[in-house]
């Protein structure tokens, strides 16, 4: 542990690379819970964000599901939205233009029905001023076609990771399901077929009744749990999915706080996205970024670099007798 | 307009009818830019269960004192930690949300309807306020509020809407006050025996409810202004949770969704389609373990 000195060390270097994309810190917030970018902007400015990564965007505009489309659960919510989206015309004559104004780093997340769709969207966004990457959805579980169909196997998911990487030489992130048996599998399937980076998890498959009216609570019947209750399945997804591939890792699932964002980065994940932690209080993103720089003084470290993936996989019995584990990071 | 982030102290607290709560909170920022009709998103309480926010309507705001007051019906988990709630704590709210009612123009003389199920009378009380504060020349006994509640013990009281004058219509769906019956009955019932048209029109309850008002008002011409509800989750127009099926009557094919956080929760009449929404009866009003 570093002594607490007179004078006030340098702020601690919060950059990270993930393969070929360089953000000037590690925490983004994830597609579907920060809208276009625009709808926070009273309450924080997403400039400071790593990347704001937008809602998924398809071809052309969806509607999405039928309501009713969100339910609470304990510590987490079901959403079947169903990708509703302006579609990629809109996003890059309206949208994009006020999140380049907004010196946000934006990524984009895109979802087809086919194959084409995917390599259309990328010929589409490719070169677009002020997008620094794609995240490639083969994981919601809210739609009949595509979306989490191409996320269940590594063959489909590997045409699609292939298809999009031959048309466009941006940074490609590819989003992958919890709802699968064995998570490190698609991850390698997708690293062999060119994506740079992977973002682990998307939400969890659920369901939600109602006794009174004896019927499900969404009208799409399932929907996709986030929230806190997903985390540690999250980090398990994290954790394999690092065993499994090279390449960096972004955490997403639960995250609301610094010590969860750290939880991940102290696996190997390399960034983390916050999602439904922006629902209850919009501003926890910059909090969290801020938690992290106060970790890392309290650490005496220098740089989030020397943080990322430095686990001890030999569990110890525990004692609390270490004031490190009551830091409030808050 | 801007949208805040306060953590705002309560003054008051209190149970004003069955099971329903009025609070006073000192909230500055979010008091000078509330508009009647628009809504703030409550934290009930820190941790993670329950996760999301509430919406609640102004049910009076006072820009000058920096204070709003939120009426609540308890419904369920959020609802009943909320009442826990005392003076002295803070709360924090995300507001001023949604788009509000649009007022009578300055020249409005005629007959006014407002029509409250339950606990909708919440926004339609800073409704009337307004009214009656950015109007003068209008005449409080043209404002008419059809109030309808399923028993006695839920309805606020009559002293409450004396200060305002405005001309109340009491039903109970169980007959124990005023007219028996709902409180669509009820005004359609009055429209129809005294010819009564009014200029406009102001609803809030039960989405069943709203689709009656809906129905008149678009039968009978009048433009309406129905105060909606959906699921939500962000309460900013990020989630896309809180959709409603959109009718747009220029273009019968659009089958396209409206957000009630940004769009609404005020729409006209034919803004949503009604026939595509599952109304189903509340639940009763039991806790079966908390
Ligand atoms: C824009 C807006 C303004 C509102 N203003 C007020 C207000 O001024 N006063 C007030 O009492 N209520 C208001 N509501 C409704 C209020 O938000 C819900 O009653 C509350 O969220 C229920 O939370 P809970 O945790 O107590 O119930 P839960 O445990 O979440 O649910 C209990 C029961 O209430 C129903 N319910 C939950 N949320 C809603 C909702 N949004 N609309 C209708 N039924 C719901 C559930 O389906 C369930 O049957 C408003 C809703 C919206 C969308
Ligand atoms: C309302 C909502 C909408 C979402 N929409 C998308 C989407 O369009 N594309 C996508 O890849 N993930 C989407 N997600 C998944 C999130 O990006 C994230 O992976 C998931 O919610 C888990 O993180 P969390 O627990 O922090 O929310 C959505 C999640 C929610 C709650
Ligand atoms: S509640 Fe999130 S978009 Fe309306």
């Amino acid at each position: 542990m570093a002594e607490t000195t007179g004078t006030p060390a340098a702020a601690p270097d919060l950059s990270v690379r993930l393969g070929p994309l360089r953000l000037a810190n590690p925490v983004l917030v994830a597609s579907g819970t920060f809208g276009y970018g625009e709808e926070y902007a009273d309450f924080l400015d997403p400039g400071r964000l790593g990347a704001v990564i937008v809602k998924g965007i398809s071809l052309l505009p969806r509607p999405g599901n039928p309501p009713p489309r969100l339910v609470e659960t304990p510590a987490g919510m079901i959403n079947a939205i169903g990708l509703e989206n302006v579609g990629v015309d809109r996003f890059i004559d309206v949208k994009l233009p006020l999140l380049r104004q907004r010196r946000a780093t934006v990524i984009v997340n895109i979802f087809g029905n086919t194959v084409d769709e995917y390599a259309g969207l990328a010929s589409k966004l490719d070169g677009e001023d002020g997008v620094a990457a794609l995240e490639i959805n083969i994981s919601c579980p809210n739609v009949k076609q595509g979306g989490m169909v191409f996320g269940t196997d590594p063959a489909t998911a590997a045409a699609v990771v292939g298809a999009v990487r031959a048309r466009t030489a941006l940074p490609l992130i590819t989003k992958l399901t919890p709802n699968v048996t064995r998570i490190g599998e698609i991850a390698r399937a997708a690293v062999d077929a060119g994506t740079d980076a992977i973002s682990c998890i998307n939400t969890v498959a659920a369901m939600a009744v109602d006794i009174f009216s004896r019927r499900p609570k969404l009208a799409n019947v399932f929907g996709g749990l986030s929230g806190p209750a997903v985390k540690p399945i999250a980090l398990r997804c994290t954790y394999e999915v690092l065993q499994a591939v090279k390449c960096p890792v972004i955490g997403v699932g639960g995250i609301g706080t610094a010590t969860d964002a750290l939880e991940f980065m102290l696996l190997g994940a390399r960034a983390v996205q916050v999602g439904t932690a922006n629902f209850v209080n919009p501003g926890v993103s910059v909090e969290i970024l801020e938690g992290i720089e106060r970790f890392l003084r309290f650490q005496g470290l220098d740089r989030i670099e020397d943080f990322i993936g430095t686990l001890d996989t030999e569990c110890l019995f525990p004692f609390a007798e270490d004031a490190c584990g009551v830091l409030d990071l808050s | 307009m801007p949208k805040f982030q306060e953590n705002a102290l309560i003054l008051d607290h209190r149970e004003v009818a069955d099971r329903t709560w009025l609070m006073r909170l000192m909230s500055p920022k979010i008091a000078l830019e509330a508009r009647a009709g628009q809504f703030v998103m409550v934290r009930v309480r820190d941790g993670i269960d329950p996760l999301l926010r509430r919406p609640l309507s102004f049910h009076r705001t006072f820009p000058e004192e920096g204070c709003i007051e939120l009426l609540y019906r308890v419904v369920g988990k959020g609802t009943l930690l909320l009442s826990k709630t005392v003076p002295g704590m803070n709360l924090d709210l995300l507001g001023p949300l949604g788009n509000g009612f649009d007022l009578p123009a300055p020249d409005a003389r005629g007959p006014i309807a407002l029509i409250a199920g339950g606990i909708g009378i919440a926004p339609l009380f800073d409704l009337m306020e307004r009214i009656a504060l950015s109007n003068p020349a209008f005449d409080p006994q043209q404002m008419n509020l059809f109030y309808g509640t399923r028993t006695v013990a839920e309805l606020l009281a009559l002293s409450y809407f004396g200060a305002l004058g405005v001309r109340v219509h009491w039903s109970t769906d169980d007959g124990s006050f005023g007219h028996k019956g709902h409180v669509t009955r009820m005004f359609a019932q009055f429209a129809e025996d005294s010819a009564f048209r009014p200029e406009s029109l102001y609803a809030c309850g039960p989405l069943e409810m709203q689709f009656h008002v809906a129905r008149w008002a678009l039968a009978h011409d009048v433009p309406a202004q129905l105060s909606l509800e959906s699921l939500m989750a962000c309460g900013l127009g990020a989630c896309l949770g809180c959709a409603l099926p959109a009718a747009s009557p220029d273009d019968p094919a659009a089958d396209g969704y409206v957000h009630v956080c940004m769009d609404g929760p005020i729409f006209p009449a034919g803004a949503v389609q009604w026939q595509k929404l599952q109304v189903h009866r509340p639940p009763p009003p039991i806790f079966l373990s908390d």
